[in-house]
């Protein structure tokens, strides 16, 4: 995984331990606006610059964080040729076009219009890259993309349709996001903090996650997929009902998929975009699903951003990597409840060992998917 | 595999500037929703998806599968003209309709329907990859009802085929639906395969070892070289071949479309329609309509 906390595992979990971020600021330069916007940026070295980024800087994020995922699993070269990809993106390659602007006379639309191969064409260079013979599938449904990458992936595996799945999650930075996420007057002004009373939207963040899925535990701590749900809420193209319903039957029928109940669950980790309709709508569905008995809820997106189409695999690694050293990661930014919410993430780490967990995403377009994971014995 | 019915099937292949104006036309004689601040795309994607259940009540519980090769690229490049050439912020709607998947929700909003909602691309096999996506979801009993459709704009669409095949095509907005069930009850067809294989040999040698085929029509997608296709009409010797790019035009979603003709056009024959991308990985569906 690379994101704007480095891009190795133990210093992504170690900042995630010590609630560490490193968020910058970024104008508008483009439309000329008199302000600037917080944005969590990679940044491993100087050529990480937003201005110096080329088509290569894309895929060397890239294939850089898939590289470190086959490593880490310990994958010969047989089972990556015939592995499958799943991929997962809000922005797909807009940001390539947007670097090959800056260095061309052409507008961005023509240099688009001329050159794009289509949503495919990232899963097609991995496959290129790597020489890998399996299938890919490219998924565009916003702030679930990976998720969704995530879940068909899990299910093809679990048909026994194939064996292996790589699944990546990719966003970079992109003015077509940040201005567009400015136009909507969703990004906050300092500070991520979602449920906190005086949240006021959503900060931006880029990262590459990659993780490798297979029908059988390779390491002790591997984290099994138990079952997934995606619903469309038709309420709103840009927002939940509030009620929640949709929501908390997109969580519910997780549950039913994966053979438990709600009381198993110990831990939540919310999609908690800190944008006012999410977070009462999130809320809403959490109280529909679990009543009273509502498990520990932690957000991320405060450590590494909303990472959109990227957050399905990044917020996963994240969450699984801090599990596997014994902490589910608390809230940092948290400080004031919100009486309509009448929620507190967690504020501080809660220790962890084995069990059950609920992963949320939501996106533009009514997109609910849920995940259930587990690092529990294999189950019989 | 899981059984997958067919109950009904469109194919709505607009000209190369279609204009909105029109499909918005089209669109008011299956729905009465006023569709504002919608693209091409968007109107594309609802009109042929509306073509192909007309007459039919859907299940609330109804998924909805748009695959793509381009999606909504073409809004994607009016937006980044307004941020980089008129230098300033682009309009919310305008922003929010470059995700794709947009057009899938107006789709399952206008239809009522609050089931799955997925959209896949995969370089010149996204409506067979979403396909695969379906029948997994059949089989594991996620989804009982589906709408699965692919459409693609003309404009983007030349592209990504021009670099990979001399074959010149007429290029055409394309909206191709089909409205799949786990029941057979009613239904008008039904997919009898749905293959993948990572090079031609071990498609060819699939065909061939199927031994006495049923196949009646056999179609090819726009990859497919002459001496492939002839390769494999020699192994099947079928009655006749769709040759639904040359008579039809090419959108990125041309397989979508090829299907939804097959079955609005030839009634009590099996269908083989073979496709290749451009790594020469294939992919087989076998149709039979009733």
């Amino acid at each position: 995984m690379i994101c704007s906390l480095g891009d190795s595992l133990e210093e992504i979990v170690d900042a995630v331990r010590h609630k560490r971020i490193r968020l910058e600021r970024v104008p508008f330069t483009l439309a000329s606006l008199p302000y600037t916007k917080p944005y969590y940026l990679i940044e491993r070295n100087v050529t990480d610059k937003l201005h110096n980024r080329s088509e290569a800087y894309f895929y060397e994020v890239l294939f850089s964080a898939v590289s470190r995922a086959f490593l880490d699993a310990g994958l010969d070269r047989t089972e990556i040729r015939d592995m499958n990809v799943f991929f997962g993106s809000t922005s797909m390659d807009v940001p390539v076009f947007e670097g090959s602007h800056r260095k061309s006379s052409s507008t961005v639309s023509g240099i688009f219009l001329r050159s794009s191969y289509g949503y495919g064409k990232i899963a097609g260079a991995i496959v290129e890259r790597f020489g890998i013979r399996g299938n890919c599938y490219s998924f565009a449904t916003a702030c679930t993309s990976s998720a969704n990458a995530l879940l068909y992936a899990a299910a093809m595996i679990e048909e026994g349709l194939i064996e292996r799945a790589l699944v990546v999650g990719y966003d970079l930075f992109n003015n077509l996001g940040f201005y567009g996420f400015e136009a909507l007057k969703s990004i906050a002004e300092t500070d991520y903090r979602p449920f906190d009373r005086t949240r006021d939207g959503l900060i931006l963040g880029e990262a590459c996650g990659a993780v490798i899925l297979e029908g059988k535990r390779r390491k002790t701590g591997d984290f099994m997929h138990l079952g997934g749900a995606n619903l469309c809420d038709t309420y709103s193209v840009t927002s939940h009902d509030e009620e929640g319903f949709a929501v908390a039957e997109t969580m519910n029928r997780a549950l039913r998929q994966a053979g438990i109940l709600p009381g198993d669950i110990c831990a939540v980790k919310a999609h908690a975009t800190g944008t006012e309709n999410n977070d009462r709508t999130e809320c809403a569905a959490m109280r529909v699903t679990f009543g009273c008995e509502m498990p520990p809820v932690t957000c991320l997106k405060p450590f590494i951003g909303h990472t959109v189409g990227a957050c399905g695999v990044n917020e996963l690694i994240l969450f699984t990597e801090s599990v596997k050293t014994g902490f589910v990661p608390s809230t940092p930014g948290f400080r004031e409840v919100d009486d309509k919410l009448n929620l507190t993430p967690l504020t501080e780490n809660m220790e962890a060992g084995e069990g059950i967990f609920m992963l949320n995403y939501f996106g533009f377009g009514g997109n609910c998917t849920t995940l259930i994971i587990s690092n529990k014995g294999d189950r019989e | 595999m899981s059984e997958m019915y067919i109950h009904s099937a469109s194919s709505f292949i607009g000209g190369e500037n279609t204009d909105p104006i029109f499909l918005k036309e089209k669109l008011s004689s299956y729905t009465e929703e006023n569709f504002r601040r919608v693209n091409r795309f968007i109107l594309l994607t609802l009109l042929g998806a509306r073509q192909c259940v007309h007459n039919h009540v859907l299940d609330f519980d109804t998924a909805i599968y748009l695959t793509t090769e381009h999606g909504n690229l073409g809004e994607t490049a009016s937006v980044l003209d307004e941020i980089y050439t008129a230098g300033s912020l682009p309009k919310p709607f305008g922003f929010i309709n470059t995700m794709s998947n947009t057009a899938a929700f107006y789709l399952a909003r206008n239809l009522g329907v609050r089931g799955r909602n997925i959209m896949v691309s995969s370089q010149h096999l996204s409506f067979e990859r979403g396909l695969e996506l379906l029948q997994v979801d059949f089989a594991l009993g996620a989804t009982e009802n589906a709408l699965i459709g692919g459409v693609d704009e003309a404009l983007l669409s030349r592209i990504a085929l021009e670099e990979q095949t001399d074959r010149v095509f007429k290029m055409v907005n394309g909206s191709g639906w089909l409205y799949v069930k786990s029941v057979k009850d009613g239904a008008c067809g039904e997919f009898s395969e749905i293959r993948s294989f990572s090079d031609g040999h071990a498609c060819i040698k699939w065909i061939t070892e199927r031994g006495k085929s049923n196949v009646d029509v056999v179609s090819f997608g726009a990859l497919i070289d002459a001496d492939e296709a002839a390769a494999m009409k020699e192994i099947l010797h079928p009655l006749a071949e769709f040759d639904y790019l040359c008579d039809y035009g090419y959108s990125g979603s041309a397989t979508a479309c090829g299907l939804g003709l097959f079955i609005m056009l030839f009634h009590g024959k099996t269908l083989l329609h073979i496709n290749r991308d451009q790594r020469g990985h294939f992919a087989v569906i076998e149709v039979d309509r009733y």
